[in-house]
């Protein structure tokens, strides 16, 4: 069962220098359903594939709303998305009630990877089994983070992370200099839905079934979810 | 029922005879913090103009009525676009003037657009004031000063008070402590409504404002005749005057004013 | 590594009967096989550079910054595992403002080094936790002058001149003692920042397939004021393209292209891994 005899906690090392728990978390985003992050020289788009348990129950939420310019998608273990968006949001009103300032996206991400690598160097408890995609809309334009359990933050142009990324990741490198340039904002939804469908397999994407979010400028965090969706299928 | 709040939710003297501090080794007060400032600043005056805003305080340390320090800077900049003027306790001023510090390095933290989108503005610094401020009354602890916080943001002035009860305002012309009384009156006959601000350029803005630290001078026993004035302009950025004097003052009639100091009639 | 398997090396804190602390030295090996980073002592001040991979074209340049400032006047890099880092940076600051409120001036380089090294250390004693799997490079300028430290996963710590860790460290510190030997009288902040550049692009040449960026800070009494800020504008282009002409220069049968940076296609992986350095290779 066991790979070997140096994955059974975070704090031990193996003998090339490898955290085997820590990577087998990152495993855990691979087992979630996938989510498309991209952005362009003034938005910044999520899009995501809800999955449900069985035919009669509702879908998994997969986009969180974190403050008026700051939200995220999450793949993997959802209850821990749910820990760490509450703690954006903290820290967001923080920054709101104390300095009258948006976090900065930059520092959200920053406050991510600090309160993640905790986890990775301290016996008794797990990494988080869950990546994210952070978007947000700040002073210095818009912003697309991918957030690992390991505590590594990146700041990228585009991204997808879950079951099968892999195909939205090649069409969002193929497309790079296209959606960089795009001006209007449902076109950036398109293109994101397109790039999330290279990474399906038997799905089909449906109002029920697809989540969208945006952010950019003179546009607050917005979520398209349901009927929302359609003008996007 | 004994009023005397010292009284409450203890045993009344009636029934029991008066509580012996000796024997409990107690202090005759409840818990106390600070009750009154020590080593104390006077005025910080300050005011918009078409461009930006003007502030400044003079550089004097009082110690009650003996003035014990006359080189103390009271007009902190915080970034490249703020200045905090405060009077009142000194101590309490360099305490908030290592809050301003801290606040300073931890912006610069991991923040690649620390030297412009994501700088400090005016309004940060305020609302982290305030904040402080207000919590510290609310422990019955506070800081004793009055703040204002001037500068410039998104092209726009930015002016504001707060003191040591956790009170905020804002106006095209601020003052604290004395002159509140005998500065705003001098600086609105230049800027009253909002709409004079506009009308109002830096060089008649700054003859007001150095106008207003001569008349203090005459007429607050606590001030001093060194001061000095920041300019935050949205052109010129941030200009920081230090050891302006006070000058052109006419002290002739002094010599006639009977009844005060040594003196025999 | 023959003791691997005996037992000893499954826990934080415990000797093998030769008297090592294996999971100190697997800590190590998790610096080795990170991204390179450099710091040189210079005349009046210190200067850092870090090599960073870049694992994909989505990578936003320039973004994703390594080198972090600890207090005005001491910068840090490091190698290995970035979160780790991140967590010794964040240690760090809480020290230079302790001391700083308790003594009211800015913490001596010396003394931060030694705090450093206590916590680091602190992270070999106990089996409720793992060493650092960072080896990190800081250095500043006080009022003693220049001062450049390496820290190890250990908790040990030496004084530099010029210290070199992660992969390309073996070419690093072979350049770094050439150029100690060839200055005497050390070099000046702006000759530092250039040969630190020329340095990190020559480590890199054993991992040519990859592209790179190059991330460089200084903190100089006579460039920036004793104040530890990122190299940038002119002077890192110019850095950069001295580095350029002079790995270019040492091996002529190069094809130029080989040498820009940001050109090569990438070779798409069927999933996104993690190496040890804790460098999320994004393909």
């Amino acid at each position: 069962m066991f790979r070997n005899n140096y994955d059974g906690d975070t704090v031990t090392f193996s003998p090339t220098g490898r955290l085997f728990q820590v990577e087998y978390a990152l495993e855990a985003i691979k087992q979630g359903s996938v989510t498309v992050g991209l952005r362009s020289k003034k938005y910044a788009v999520l899009v995501a594939l809800k999955r449900n348990a069985d035919e009669l129950s509702s879908y998994q939420k997969k986009i969180i709303r974190c403050d008026e310019h700051l939200g995220l998608s999450l793949a993997g273990l959802a209850p821990d998305a749910r820990v760490l968006s509450n703690y954006l949001r903290q820290q967001c009103n923080y920054s709101r009630m104390v300095f009258n300032r948006d976090l900065s996206v930059e520092k959200a991400g920053h406050m991510l990877s600090d309160k993640a690598q905790k986890n990775t160097q301290s016996y008794g408890g797990r990494p988080y089994g869950v990546g994210l995609l952070i978007i947000g809309y700040d002073r210095s334009g818009p912003h697309l983070l991918e957030f690992q359990p390991s505590g590594n933050t990146l700041e990228l142009y585009g991204s997808a992370i879950g079951a099968r990324s892999q195909g939205a990741k090649t069409y969002l490198e193929r497309t790079l200099e296209k959606y960089l340039e795009i001006e209007d904002p449902e076109e950036l939804i398109k293109l994101g839905v397109e790039a999330l469908r290279q990474s399906l397999k038997d799905e089909t994407l449906s109002n029920s079934n697809l989540s969208i979010a945006i952010v950019g400028e003179n546009l607050p965090f917005t979520q398209y979810d349901g009927d929302s969706v359609a003008p996007y299928l | 029922m004994n009023h005397d709040p010292f009284h409450w939710g203890r045993p009344s003297d009636e029934q029991y005879g008066a509580y012996n501090n000796t024997i409990a080794n107690a202090s005759p007060y409840p818990k106390m913090n600070t009750q009154q400032p020590i080593v104390t600043g006077t005025s910080v005056i300050s005011m918009q103009y078409d461009n930006g805003v003007i502030i400044a305080a003079d550089n004097l340390g009082s110690y009650g009525s003996l003035l014990r320090f006359n080189d103390i800077e009271r007009l902190i900049c915080v970034g490249k676009n703020t200045v905090v003027g405060i009077s009142g306790d000194i101590s309490d001023m360099q305490h908030i003037e290592r809050l301003l510090d801290e606040m300073e390095m931890e912006n610069n933290y991991d923040n690649s657009c620390a030297d412009d989108e994501e700088s400090l503005r005016p309004s940060y610094v305020f609302e982290y004031l305030a904040a402080v401020m207000y919590q510290r009354r609310s422990k019955m602890n506070p800081l004793w000063n009055a703040l204002i916080v001037a500068g410039v943001e998104e092209g726009k002035q930015f002016l504001r008070y707060v003191n040591l009860l956790g009170v905020t305002y804002s106006s095209p012309t601020l003052a604290t402590g004395f002159g509140a009384h005998l500065a705003v009156p001098l600086l609105r006959r230049v800027v009253d409504h909002e709409s004079d601000i506009e009308k109002t350029n830096l060089e008649t803005a700054e003859k007001t404002i150095v106008e207003c630290m001569k008349v203090l001078y005459y007429r607050d026993a606590r001030s001093s005749r060194k001061y000095s004035l920041a300019i935050i302009d949205n052109d010129k950025g941030l200009i920081f005057k230090k050891n302006q004097e006070v000058s052109e003052m006419v002290w002739g009639f002094a010599k006639d004013i009977r009844g005060y100091g040594t003196q025999t009639v | 590594m023959t003791s691997i398997g005996t037992g000893y090396d499954l826990s934080n804190s415990v000797f093998s009967p030769d008297g090592r602390n294996f999971q100190v030295e697997y800590a190590v090996k998790a610096v080795e096989n990170g991204t390179t980073s450099i710091g040189i002592k210079h005349q009046d001040g210190v200067v850092f550079a870090v090599e960073k991979l870049i694992t994909s074209k989505l990578l936003v340049p320039k973004k994703n910054v390594k080198i972090q400032t600890i207090d005005r006047h001491i910068g840090c890099v490091y190698s290995g595992l970035i979160p780790d880092g991140r967590h010794l940076v964040n240690r760090g600051r809480e020290e230079a403002l302790s001391f700083k409120q308790t003594y009211g001036t800015p913490i001596t380089v010396p003394s931060f080094a030694d705090r450093m090294g206590q916590y680091v250390q602190a992270h070999t004693l106990y089996n409720s936790v793992r060493p650092f799997g960072v080896t990190a490079i800081f250095g500043g300028v006080d009022e003693n002058g220049p001062h450049l430290y390496m820290l190890e996963p250990s908790g040990a710590y030496w004084g530099y001149k010029g210290a070199a860790t992660g992969k390309g460290r073996q070419t690093a510190k072979a350049e770094l003692e050439k150029l100690v030997d060839k200055n005497p009288d050390g070099l000046t902040a702006k000759e530092a920042v250039k040969q630190a550049a020329k340095i990190i692009y020559m480590a890199h040449e054993d991992n040519k397939e990859k592209d790179f960026e190059i991330e460089i800070s200084w903190c100089s009494a006579s460039e920036t004021k004793g104040l530890h800020k990122f190299v940038n504008g002119d002077i890192l282009k110019e850095a950069n393209e001295f580095a350029k002409k002079e790995v270019n220069g040492d091996q002529d049968s190069d094809s130029s292209s080989d040498d820009e940076v940001n050109d090569e296609e990438e070779a798409a992986a069927p999933s996104s891994t993690i190496d040890a350095e804790g460098d999320v290779q994004i393909n």
